[in-house]
């Protein structure tokens, strides 16, 4: 969802392209000054976003109805974005924009094509485009009905937004392609299946962690050493970090892991095991168990300082107030515990994390 | 630029807009917070609280209300500055097209369309 897909590129190319031009071919025609200025901008926006569809053509010819689509869709942009004294411009173009939207979060729904940043920017010209077209203007000849144009645009507007940013972070997070797991963290590339060589690297490294760690057990310890816990600790599980390690930049020191990660159970901590992190973004640590031992980057987390929380940004690229968008260097769990997804695994299964506080 | 000017209509469908990725943000703070960052909460309300208070300055807008377009001046600038610093830092933030689009390419566009002397004058009625 925060990536351009290769295939989309071309469409993003086209829109920048068209934004001239569609102003150009504005300021060229005398006519646009019959209509309000509102209106003008939609056109203006309709154009970019027909031409970004026209562009998407080339590179979707496998898939002939889907670039039957996009070229339907983004010739009736083009000629809708020349046609704003027509009688009937609002109407039609309304209905374009929003058959659109719907049809594309249909699209993405039938697992048709993936949200990228193309297709998102593309849906968000769009919304500003039906906002424009709707929305009425002191002094202008309009239709009897303004209050309906104005319920469709304080209520339906926001409707849509709010459907499409839903529908499209839904499916992001359902079906995350290889590299994306974890709610967006993004995985190291690695081969696809581990040698010989790798595994047993992998089982050293865990046999290694697993020793110093044995200390770790009692959390006092793990306190006396500097770590101490971030965020909230009525969650089940709690990241405990060792500020002058992440300082020092150790890579995969298993003495000297940067956090510990503990359960949160009625008799205190217990510990699950111990995570590496890189010093800078974008430099993965060594991988020497291969996909065993991928590392993963958190991206787009909103953090805030209160409490030292996080959540996810939207897909408007946007965070709560009071939290801002941010990413974690990359990272890679050790897990002493018995852990379905392995002990090297991105994320803790919570049924691990529910027996360990069972047992405490 | 005329009394009949669609410039404050024009900044309320952004205002409205931008009012909505706030709701957004505001309700996708709520799962975390039912999950136990009682903080999320918190920001989640303050972020519908805000998104409220986007809604009332575009409302004022098109009712052409002066201090409407003072606060949603200074609004915008605020954002634009909290969005310039964040790409400015070396955080990782994200500097998507979206991202440019919500967070500079939008309160960019409200401050251009409410700017200047005769949309001050318009204001002033």
């Amino acid at each position: 969802m925060f990536d351009i897909s290769a295939d989309h590129a071309i469409g993003l190319y086209a829109g920048f392209l068209a934004l001239p031009i569609a102003l150009i071919a504005l300021w060229l025609r005398p006519a646009r000054r019959t209509v309000p200025g509102t209106a003008q901008a939609a056109a203006v926006l309709m154009a970019v976003s027909g031409a970004i569809h026209l562009g998407l053509v080339s590179t979707h010819l496998e898939e002939p109805i889907t670039s039957a689509l996009f070229l339907m869709n983004g010739v009736a942009y083009v000629a809708l974005s020349q046609a704003f004294t027509w009688r009937w411009w609002r109407l039609a173009s309304s209905a374009l924009l929003t058959s659109t939207i719907l049809g594309y979060l249909l699209y993405i729904a039938l697992g048709f094509d993936t949200p990228d940043q193309v297709a998102l920017a593309t849906k968000l010209i769009e919304l500003v485009a039906l906002g424009l077209v709707l929305v009425p203007v002191r002094g202008e000849s309009r239709p009897r009905d303004r209050a309906w144009y104005w319920a469709a645009l304080a209520a339906g507007l926001p409707l849509l937004t709010i459907v499409s940013g839903a529908t499209i972070w839904g499916i992001d997070l359902a079906t995350p392609d290889a590299r994306h797991v974890h709610a967006g963290a993004i995985l190291q590339a690695t081969n696809d299946v581990a040698t010989p060589e790798q595994t047993a690297a992998a089982s050293r490294l865990f046999s290694e962690t697993r020793a110093a760690m044995l200390p770790f057990d009692d959390w006092h310890q793990a306190w006396a050493a500097g770590y101490r816990p971030g965020g909230p600790t009525n969650m089940p599980t709690s990241h405990w970090m060792n500020e002058a390690y992440v300082k020092a930049g150790y890579v995969m020191d298993p003495r000297r892991p940067q956090g510990l990660v503990y359960a949160n159970t009625r008799r205190g901590p217990v510990l699950l095991g111990a995570m590496f992190q890189m010093p800078r973004l974008n430099e993965f640590g060594p991988d020497p168990g291969g996909p065993l031992t991928a590392w993963h980057q958190h991206e787009n987390i909103c953090f805030t300082p209160f409490g030292f929380e996080f959540s996810l940004m939207t897909p408007f690229a946007t965070c709560p107030l009071g939290a801002i968008d941010l990413s974690a260097p990359p990272m890679l769990h050790v897990w002493i515990v018995d852990n379905p997804g392995g002990p090297f695994a991105v994320d803790i299964d919570p049924s691990a994390v529910a027996a360990v506080r069972a047992r405490a | 630029m005329n009394a009949n000017t669609s410039r404050p209509e024009a900044a309320f469908v952004l205002l409205l807009m931008q009012s909505t990725f706030w709701i957004a943000a505001g309700i996708s703070a709520f799962p975390f917070a039912i999950a136990g960052e009682v903080f999320m909460a918190i920001l989640g309300a303050a972020s519908l609280l805000l998104a409220s208070f986007g809604c009332l300055l575009a409302i004022g807008l098109v009712r052409r209300w002066r201090r409407s377009r003072r606060w949603a001046i200074a609004l915008e600038a605020v954002c634009l500055g909290g969005s310039i610093l964040l790409l400015a830092v070396p955080v990782g933030s994200n500097h998507g097209l979206v991202s440019l689009l919500v967070n500079v390419a939008l309160p960019l566009a409200v401050i251009w369309l409410l700017r200047g002397r005769k949309m001050r004058e318009l204001f002033a009625r």
